[in-house]
C-alpha cells in the first residue's frame, strides 16, 4: 500500500503513593479517582474523543489511549502525544481533588511496558494491510526486521540474568536495547496476555474484511523520544511496502526468532552472530542495514529523512559513536542518563535507584518527569512544535475516517447529543437513529455522516438527564 | 507526508541556550547542562526510590 493507515494503543502503568512512597491506592482505586471526569462526561470508561482517539480503562486497570487512524507518521506521533496531554491532564486534576480531600496520594502513569515484578503491559502498533496480500508470506520477511528493530527504537534499560531456575540468585545487570524482548514467547500467534507473541494474528480489520486487514505488533517498547517513535512507524511501513511489492527481498529468516531477540537486545554491538533458519549467520546490524538500503528503493522524496534518521541510528551502534543517538533514541538518551546517574551515585546498575530513574523516564507528568528534565535542555528531541500537538488533543487526522468520527463526538459533546462510537460505525442514541457505518479507513467525506452531524446541530436539545 | 526537521529542539524549551550566550563556552556549557540535569534528577532519585519501586506493582495488561 502506499497509503497506509496505522495507529497506536498504548497502556499505561498506574501507581497512587504517599509522600514516603508506599502506595496509598490500589490500582483500581486510583483508575477510577483518574477516570472521574471521563465517566462524568461519557457515562462510561471507554470513550471516543474529539480527537477520534480512544480513551478506556484495559484489563489491570491500565489506562488505555489508542490514536485515531493516520496515514502520516507525523500525524501519529502528535496524537500520540496528544494522548500523554489528556493523560497527564487527568493526572493532574485528579491529584489537585486526592490533595483537596486532605489524602496523601499522588498518582504516577508510566509510559512503559513492566511493573516492578515484571508484570507487562503493551504498546501495539497496528498497520493496515491489503487483504489480498499474502498474510501467511509476511511474517517469514517482517519477523527478522522487527527481531533486530530493537537496536534503533528500543526504550532501553537493565535486565538482571540470573542462572535458569534460581530466582533468588545473585545476578548480572546489564543494560540493554529492549526490555520488552524478554516478554516475547512466540513469533506469531492470536495470544496476547500468556504467551506473548510478536506478531499478533487476532483478525479484526475495523473496515471492510473482503479488501483490509489489520497487521497487529506487539514487540515495541513504549517510546518517549518522538524520533523513535516515528521511527518504529516510519520503517515498519517501508519493510511492509517493500514485501507487498512483490520484489526480490533477503532471505534473513532466523532459526530461533525468541532466541535471538534477547540476544539482540544484550548486544549493543549489533555485532553477535544471529543462526538463520537456512543456516549460516548474520547479525542485528546486518538484518537493519540490509533492509534499510532496500528500503531507499521504494521510499517517497519526502522519506528521504527517514532513511537518514534510519542511518544515523545503525551508525551509532556500528560505531559506537553515541553523540546523535544519545540526544535523540530512547535507548541511548537512557544509556547515557544511566551511567552518568551510576557514576555520579556509585551505585550497581541494578540499584533501585537506577529502577526508579527508568520509571521517571517514562513518568508523563509534563513538568516534574525526568524526561520533562531532558527536554527542557534539548538532552531528548521535541520535534513537534506546540500548536501542531496541542492542535491534536482536540482535532483528529485529517486526511482518514477518523475525521468523520471527530466531527461527529466533537458535535455531539458540543451539542449535549448522546451517542455511541467505535471504530467503523457511529450512531445517536436516540430512538430511531439509524447507525452510520464507514468501512473504508481512508474515507473522509460522507453524506450520512453529513446528515447525522446535521441532525446534531438542529434537534440537539439535551436529553432529560444529560451532562 | 510532511517533513520534519528532527534535529532542532522545540525553540524556547531550551533555556541553556541564553547561558551558552552569557558563558561563551559551549563545553562549560554542556558540562554545567548535564550538572544541572542530574541535580534536578537527584530530587526525583532521592524521594524514597526503593520504596516507590515496590509500590508499584500491577496485574499485566495486553
Amino acid at each position: 500500500m502506499r497509503r497506509r493507515v496505522g495507529g497506536l494503543e498504548t497502556e499505561f502503568g498506574l501507581v497512587c503513593v504517599r509522600a514516603d512512597g508506599t502506595r496509598a491506592l490500589e490500582p483500581e482505586a486510583a483508575a477510577r479517582e483518574l477516570f472521574r471526569p471521563v465517566v462524568a462526561q461519557g457515562r462510561s470508561s471507554n470513550v471516543f474523543l474529539r480527537n477520534a482517539a480512544r480513551l478506556y480503562l484495559d484489563v489491570g486497570s491500565h489506562p488505555e489511549y489508542a490514536t485515531a487512524e493516520c496515514d502520516d507518521w507525523w500525524d501519529l506521533v502528535a496524537q500520540d502525544a496528544a494522548g500523554e496531554r489528556i493523560l497527564a491532564e487527568l493526572v493532574g486534576s485528579a491529584n489537585a481533588r486526592l490533595a483537596e480531600d486532605g489524602q496523601d496520594a499522588r498518582i504516577h502513569l508510566l509510559k512503559n511496558n513492566v511493573d516492578s515484578q515484571g508484570n507487562a503491559f503493551g504498546s501495539h502498533e497496528n498497520y493496515l494491510v491489503d487483504r489480498r496480500g499474502e498474510f501467511t508470506r509476511l511474517p517469514r520477511y517482517l519477523l527478522p526486521f522487527l527481531v533486530t528493530r530493537q537496536i534503533v527504537t528500543g526504550a532501553g534499560g537493565v535486565v538482571v540474568d540470573r542462572p535458569l531456575g534460581e530466582p533468588t540468585a545473585p545476578g548480572t545487570p546489564r543494560f540493554v536495547f529492549s526490555r520488552r524482548s524478554d516478554h516475547m514467547w512466540e513469533a506469531v500467534s492470536s495470544a496476547t496476555t500468556r504467551t506473548r507473541p510478536i506478531i499478533n494474528t487476532r483478525d479484526e480489520p475495523h473496515g471492510d474484511p473482503t479488501r483490509f486487514r489489520r497487521l497487529h505488533v506487539i514487540v515495541g517498547d513504549s517510546t518517549r523520544s518522538e524520533v523513535s517513535t516515528h521511527l518504529r512507524f516510519a520503517t515498519t511501513d517501508l519493510v511492509l511496502r517493500l514485501i507487498e511489492s512483490g520484489r526480490t527481498l533477503p532471505e534473513l529468516a532466523l532459526a530461533d526468532d525468541i532466541a535471538a531477540i534477547r540476544v539482540v537486545a544484550r548486544d549493543l554491538t549489533g555485532a553477535e552472530p544471529l543462526e538463520l533458519a537456512a543456516g549460516g549467520t548474520t547479525t542485528a546490524l546486518e538484518v537493519q542495514q540490509r533492509w534499510l538500503d532496500l528500503a531507499s528503493t521504494v521510499a517517497e522524496p519526502a522519506e528521504q529523512g527517514v532513511l537518514e534518521t534510519w542511518q544515523k541510528a545503525l551508525d551509532a551502534v556500528r560505531t559506537g559513536d553515541r553523540s546523535w543517538a544519545a540526544q535523540h533514541l530512547d535507548w541511548a538518551i537512557k544509556e547515557r542518563l544511566v551511567s552518568q546517574v551510576v557514576e555520579r551515585r556509585g551505585v550497581a546498575l541494578d540499584d533501585s535507584v537506577i529502577e526508579r530513574l527508568d520509571l521517571g523516564y517514562h513518568d508523563i507528568d509534563p513538568s516534574g518527569s525526568v524526561f520533562a528534565s531532558l527536554c527542557r535542555r534539548g538532552l531528548a528531541p521535541a520535534v513537534l512544535d506546540e500548536e501542531r500537538i496541542a492542535a491534536a488533543v482536540t482535532t483528529a487526522p485529517a486526511s482518514t475516517r477518523a475525521h468523520l468520527r471527530g466531527q461527529v463526538v466533537t458535535a455531539a459533546l458540543e451539542h449535549g447529543v448522546d451517542h455511541v462510537v467505535d471504530w467503523t460505525t457511529l450512531r445517536l442514541t436516540r430512538s430511531g437513529s439509524a447507525p452510520v457505518q464507514i468501512l473504508d479507513p481512508f474515507q473522509t467525506r460522507s453524506d450520512e455522516v453529513d446528515a447525522l452531524l446535521a441532525r446534531i446541530r438542529g434537534g440537539g436539545a439535551p436529553t432529560p438527564g444529560a451532562v | 507526508m510532511s517533513q520534519q526537521s528532527i534535529n532542532a529542539p522545540r525553540p524556547g524549551d531550551d533555556e541553556e541556550n541564553a547561558s551558552d550566550a552569557v558563558t561563551g563556552g559551549q563545553t562549560f556549557a554542556s558540562a554545567q547542562g548535564a550538572d544541572d540535569l542530574l541535580d534536578e534528577i537527584d530530587a526525583v532519585l532521592e524521594e524514597n526510590a526503593e520504596t516507590f519501586v515496590r509500590s508499584f506493582v500491577q496485574k499485566g495488561g495486553e
